[in-house]
């Protein structure tokens, strides 16, 4: 059972491959959020679900329906603008009942003044009053009903638009960076709003985002998408600790994790310009060293050489950009703000990864499976 | 000290700022006031005066005769029959135009192959030259060799002198009309239609409007609105002055079956040289103009008024 399925779909516009066989199962009720940098192709996903753009190949599957070559307005989908597209010259009220009067009355019963006349009509209408009414009360808008989009704000709008998304129960819900409007306390509030409006409304949702944090904060699992393609669909935490891809690791992630150019040495050994990981792999020659932040901590004895830069002072942490002293390879050490006297700009000191928290990845991006070396193991593991 | 310095400044400055800013005001506003006094304000009042007087071109003296122009205007059936004339073209011109310029502006933009062609096609009678292309519509409308009549004669149709009748006369300087504007309103309506934002066809597609139609009702028509109030006002108004095509084609006859009003003014003053009657008749004109479209601003931006 799945709520909405794509397999294969391939999308060109003229030369460019938007969508290269992408593949995505929503599972009913579940959230999904495609996230990527603009241009990859997370858009034109969505509004091939919805029906507004025709894949070249591949299938759509919405409720176990195959809806691929439906229209739009022939899918059980309802969707969320990033403008919004509320009608201008319609009321808050009216904007909602426009997707409940367009598929319950008929071009007759739609005439104004004669089709209210017409039987059946009434009952239908009322009907719709009652479901706007209801709807409204969950979003709180029910004092804004007689507005029109004009005299609304940003964030009022916002819930409108929701609100005759949802009204008419749809089977999936589209939501098309449906934050990126709003100011930023707003949209950390209306994150959280859309989370539990989800949960009560209970429809397979996707999500686009190019923001990672709206991404991992809401989702039930996470579509990172670049160029094309989906790179990684799993959960969050997920996402964060067990990336597929180096891209994945640098998409997500702030500051976004450190990337070293190692090699491999006898015994399959991962060296950093001379410092031994810890971490073997199978693989040859050059690879490439990732750890979060987080993950790098200055140490008395060993570690990479390196002279801090500039010190960013959050509260509750620290973070200490310093430079290789070699290589000349950036890095960002996030260590605890209560630690803020201990470093002075133009320090050199001993970077060390927590071993057990980075990464391997492939020249060409792809996660190796790294072995912990016997010594490493030997060590105190960070929680 | 410096205190007191900077105190001085910041008074300098406060008294200084507003004279300088209303004279920079002014002085930037002066070639628009300018312009509008000379060319506009004036020639309107002179015309209200002249309207007072019995004012004759050539005649070396005038006299003030109070409203006797007007009276005389009431009157004259010869200022009766272009009314009725201009009423029946604006009515017949104004409707049919602009739902031509609709209908043409819906279909290039449905279709973007040949949508520079047809646009071009359809705009070429507002920047061709009317006189010019009244000469070709004189032969295409000829009773005898026109190929109007030569198509409605092999059909086996009735031949009617299209701009020598006086049943006519007046139609087809309107069908004329309807032509040339068309294509104006089309342009106008092009630019209305681009304005309006794609996600509302996206919406309404995911609302549910199957049908081209059903789209209409629900996007374009409404968003349209404001275009339209333009399209309406600037439609009547260059009906309701349409002089060149009658200049040209029918000098108002056969009988003044085809005479508007700014061709009567024209020959009243120009013709008669009666000056201080034509501008009777011309403030007549302005006042009925400026009426209908207070009247038309006010009850269509009542519709498309989204606030």
């Amino acid at each position: 059972m799945t709520g909405i399925s794509v397999e294969n779909i391939a999308k060109r516009f003229g030369d460019v491959a938007a969508l290269k066989g992408v593949a995505l199962d929503v599972a009913p009720g579940e959230f999904v959020s495609l996230v990527g940098p603009s241009g990859c192709g997370k858009t034109t996903l969505m509004r091939i679900i919805a029906g507004l753009e025709m894949p070249d190949a591949g299938t759509v599957r919405i409720a176990e329906r195959d809806v691929t070559g439906l229209r739009a307005a022939d899918r059980d989908v309802a969707m969320v603008f990033q403008s919004y597209a509320l009608y201008p010259h319609l009321t808050a009220r009216q904007n909602m009942a426009v997707p409940l009067v367009m598929r319950r009355l008929n071009g007759w019963q739609r005439i104004p003044f004669l089709g209210a006349r017409l039987p059946g009509t009434r009952n239908i209408v009322a009907n719709i009053a009652d479901e706007i009414l209801r709807t409204a009360q969950m979003l709180s808008i029910e004092a804004l009903l007689d507005r029109r989009p004009g005299q609304l704000s940003g964030g009022q709008r916002q819930r409108v638009a929701l609100g005759r998304a949802i009204v008419r129960r749809p089977k999936a819900f589209l939501l098309d960076e449906p934050l990126s409007n709003l100011d930023a306390s707003l949209r950390v509030q209306t994150r959280k709003e859309i989370v539990e409006l989800h949960r009560r409304v209970g429809a397979s949702t996707v999500y686009v985002t190019h923001d990672q944090t709206e991404a991992m904060t809401m989702s039930d699992r996470v579509a990172v998408m670049m160029a094309g393609e989906i790179l990684q669909i799993d959960p969050p935490e997920r996402i964060y600790g067990d990336p597929a891809d180096l891209r994945v690791a640098a998409f997500v992630g702030s500051p976004s994790i450190n990337v070293f150019d190692a090699s491999v040495e006898t015994g399959g050994r991962v060296a950093v310009d001379g410092y031994a990981t810890g971490l073997a792999t199978r693989a040859s020659g050059r690879v490439v060293f990732a750890v979060r932040p987080e993950d790098l901590a200055p140490d008395q004895r060993v570690g990479m050489p390196a002279r801090v830069e500039h010190i960013e002072f959050l509260g509750e942490s620290l973070l200490l950009h310093a430079r290789h002293a070699r290589t000349g390879t950036a890095m960002i050490a996030r260590l605890d703000g209560r630690e803020r006297g201990a470093f002075a700009v133009g320090h050199d000191l001993l970077l060390r990864p927590d071993t057990a928290r980075a990464f391997l990845f492939e020249s060409g991006g792809k996660r190796l499976r790294a072995e912990r070396m016997a010594q490493s193991a030997a060590e105190p593991v960070h929680g | 000290m410096a205190d007191a310095a900077i105190h001085r400044v910041a008074a300098t400055a406060a008294v200084r700022a507003p004279i300088g800013e209303a004279a920079a005001a002014w002085l930037l506003t002066a070639p628009a006031i300018v312009a509008f006094v000379l060319m506009l304000l004036v020639p309107t009042i002179a015309v209200c005066l002249l309207a007072l007087t019995d004012f004759e071109l050539g005649v070396p003296t005038f006299q003030f005769v109070g409203l006797d122009n007007f009276a005389e205007l009431m009157r004259d059936r010869n200022f009766a029959i272009p009314v009725r004339n201009t009423a029946f073209f604006v009515a017949l011109v104004a409707p049919l135009s602009i739902l031509m310029g609709l209908v043409l502006a819906l279909l290039i933009e449905a279709n973007p192959r040949g949508r520079t062609f047809f646009r071009a096609a359809f705009f070429l009678p507002v920047v061709s030259l009317m006189v010019a292309m009244a000469t070709a519509w004189q032969y295409l409308l000829h009773p005898t060799i026109g190929p109007v009549n030569a198509i409605l004669r092999d059909l086996g149709l009735a031949t009617p002198n299209w701009l020598g009748s006086s049943e006519w006369a007046l139609i087809s300087i309107g069908l004329i009309s309807i032509w040339e504007n068309a294509g104006f309103n089309m342009v106008l309506i092009m630019a209305g239609l681009t304005a309006i934002p794609r996600e509302l066809y996206a919406a309404a597609e995911i609302d549910g409007a199957r049908s081209a139609w059903a789209r209409l009702r629900l996007v374009t028509w409404p968003l349209l609105g404001p275009t339209m109030l333009f399209v309406v006002l600037i439609t009547t108004i260059r009906a309701i002055r349409t002089f060149d095509t009658v200049a040209a084609l029918t000098q108002g006859g056969p009988n003044k079956a085809s005479e508007l009003i700014v061709y009567t003014i024209y020959r009243e003053g120009f013709t008669y040289l009666r000056m201080g009657y034509a501008s009777a008749m011309t403030v007549v004109f302005l006042a009925v103009v400026l009426g209908l479209m207070a009247l038309q601003t006010r009850l269509i931006e009542r519709r498309t008024h989204y606030g």
